[in-house]
């Protein structure tokens, strides 16, 4: 349905895009998960037309939308900060597009109240119409700019950062909503993010940029627990990752059982995943990567243990507390780390993963 | 009750200033206005032949309509090419310093003194001016144009050469307040320039518009020297009107003409801040 053909975009000489390609098909939801300065942004206001490419093609529909005007592109776009009309109510905000835009505009007014209300109604916003912008909440703008965006019936939705300003507790709710109220109209979005575990809960199909390419892209699930590139694991904060001189003999001494040696010896680059490693007190008969405990995090439904390699490195380690009950473990003292070889990763000088 | 008492003590330096230096002076004025002036001297006893004189000669009620109208007319002007430059500065210059750097240029004839700056056009709209010769030096015009000085016309563009940054200023800030991502969601939303315009930048720019009117008004409604020196002496403000009276100590007249300037200025005011509630806006 939306097909990015080989965008590239710099600023001052320096590519903040660099040739990107990726379609989007009906009624799905994509999530673009990047670090901020990975051209997440940039290259989702070149696909509302806010900002001309240097180089490459957007087609919809099978038609280039490249050249065409931000108004007569029919994209959607609901910015970071909201960007609601200060001097307009709620209703009046979220009508601005049907009343005043260039092509069809409506000119019933009822027929606006009836559009408008019913999306008031679908995001929840019903009994807020009369209230100017600076009266609601966080929460409540974001809706409003949501529904300004989808009541003009675009053919794709672009979010930047939709639940970056709301507090956690409201980012949970709005990220059930936003796939609900997605799946109510049947349209497609575009949601970019910073934050791994909003791209791994909402996309149907996941993105990752850094540098202004894109790293990877695929299933959520299958991006988390198989990332073809470092880039990807180091985005998803569950990875530790060890590099340099000491990897191999931090393999060989984590490792449990028989070592992949020959992958080893390609290898530039290893991931483990936090919750896969086990802790164990340094005896006679346990092996494992020793390291120093410096401190823990309680995290409610798990916890994080923070501990120093002899490399000075710092490696995590996850426990959820389904599984075990709380370890208690002194500061400062030495510990084993160990995982198996089947949820180890690793990647060769490129970042590629060896499989 | 003492956070009660704290509150008054804190009120009170202003209070007290505004009681001094502001009403005292308007009700001194009022009641001014009402005694009795004979040629020679002014008494306390309380009459409306002042008012009376005021409004039934043509001299002083013509010179309130003059003033009327040539204080809508620079104000009008004024926000004709004030709306523009400010929309310029404010919207199209993306670059703050610059922004800075072009408002502080509307400003350099500020570095030199009021009469100096209203005496420059003299040389610039006489008959034998700048104006003129280039006019009729580029083939434009025969003979010179005389209505340019000594004219209300000639009044009239001091007056908007002087004030017109008063109106710049107010409209620039409030523009390039406007934040870039409502410009962005509406031209998204599918609103053209014009649109954009008339719907977004214009409403929330109406606030400068309002505090550069009020800028304009109060110091146009007070002037009277622009019109004398540019004018001849023939085009009389009520600012002149005051100043007569009281270089010939008719105070009382005097009086009149400041309570009927400083109605019109209050209820301009007034209609204004009512238009556009600033305390919300700024």
């Amino acid at each position: 349905m939306l097909e990015v053909r080989s965008i590239s975009k710099g600023f001052a000489g320096v590519p903040a895009v660099n040739d990107i390609s990726f379609e989007v098909s009906e009624n799905e939801y994509i999530t673009l998960l990047g670090s901020s300065g990975s051209g997440k942004s940039v290259l989702l206001r070149i696909i509302a037309g806010l900002l001309e490419p240097d180089a490459g093609e957007i087609i919809l529909r099978g038609e280039d939308i490249s050249k065409r005007a931000c108004h007569e592109r029919r994209i959607g776009f609901v910015q970071q900060k909201y960007a609601l009309f200060p001097h307009l109510n709620v209703f009046d905000n979220i009508a601005f597009g049907l009343r005043h835009r260039n092509n069809d505009r409506i000119t019933d007014e009822s027929l606006i109240t009836r559009k408008v209300s019913e999306m008031i109604e679908l995001v929840g916003l019903v009994g807020q119409e009369q209230k100017m912008t600076g009266q609601i909440s966080g929460g409540q703008k974001q809706r409003v700019s949501l529904a300004r965006t989808l009541v003009t019936s675009p053919e794709i939705c672009l979010l930047d950062e939709p639940l970056g300003a709301l507090d956690a507790n409201l980012r949970e709710r709005m990220t059930i909503e936003l796939q609900n109220i997605r799946k109510e109209l049947g349209i497609s979005f575009i949601h970019v993010t910073g934050n791994e575990f909003e791209a791994l809960a909402m996309g149907q199909k996941m993105l990752v940029m850094s540098e202004g390419h894109i790293v990877q892209q695929g299933e959520p699930q299958t991006l988390y627990t198989m990332p073809q590139d470092l880039t990807t694991a180091k985005s998803m904060h569950s990875f530790n990752i060890f590099s340099g001189d000491m990897m191999a003999d931090h393999l060989k001494s984590g490792l449990k059982g028989k070592a992949p040696s020959a992958k080893i010896s390609r290898a530039s680059h290893c991931a483990v995943r936090m919750d896969k490693i086990d802790i164990a007190k340094p005896t006679a008969k346990a092996s494992g990567l020793e390291a120093t405990f410096l401190t823990s995090e309680f995290l409610g439904n798990k916890v994080i243990y923070f501990f120093k390699t002899n490399d000075d490195r710092i490696c995590e380690v996850e426990d959820h507390m389904s599984l075990s009950e709380p370890k208690h473990l002194n500061p400062n003292n030495a510990y084993l780390l160990s995982w198996d070889a089947a949820d180890m990763l690793l990647y060769d000088e490129n970042k590629q993963l060896i499989s | 009750m003492r956070s009660n008492k704290g509150t008054w003590l804190l009120l009170a330096p202003g209070m007290i200033w505004i009681l001094l230096f502001l009403v005292a002076p308007l009700i001194m004025m009022v009641y001014v206005s009402f005694w009795t002036q004979t040629t020679f001297s002014i008494k306390p006893d309380l009459t409306t032949q002042s008012w009376v004189n005021f409004f039934s000669s043509d001299t002083y009620f013509g010179a309130l309509l003059r003033t009327i109208r040539i204080w809508l007319t620079v104000l009008f002007v004024t926000l004709v090419i004030g709306y523009p430059v400010a929309l310029f500065i404010g919207q199209f210059i993306k670059n703050k310093t610059l922004q800075t750097a072009l408002l502080v240029t509307c400003v350099i004839p500020f570095w030199t003194s009021f009469l100096i700056r209203v005496l420059a056009w003299r040389p610039m709209l006489g008959k034998e001016g700048a104006i003129n010769i280039i006019l009729q030096k580029i083939g434009f015009i025969d003979a010179p144009i005389e209505v340019l000085l000594f004219t209300e016309l000639s009044v009239i563009i001091g007056m908007v050469q002087i004030y017109v940054v008063f109106m710049v200023g107010p409209i620039a800030f409030m523009i390039g307040r406007i934040d870039e991502s409502l410009i962005e969601s509406a031209r998204d939303l599918g609103a053209s320039a014009t649109t954009i315009f008339r719907r977004i930048i214009l409403p929330l720019s109406m606030p400068g518009v309002i505090v550069g009117s009020i800028f304009v008004t109060v110091m146009v409604l007070g002037e009277f020297a622009t019109a004398s020196a540019l004018s001849g002496r023939k085009v009389n403000l009520l600012g002149n009107i005051i100043i007569t009276q009281v270089g010939s100590l008719k105070w009382a007249f005097a009086a009149v003409a400041g309570v009927v300037l400083t109605v019109v200025m209050a209820t301009f005011v007034a209609i204004m801040l009512r238009i556009v509630n600033l305390r919300n806006q700024i």
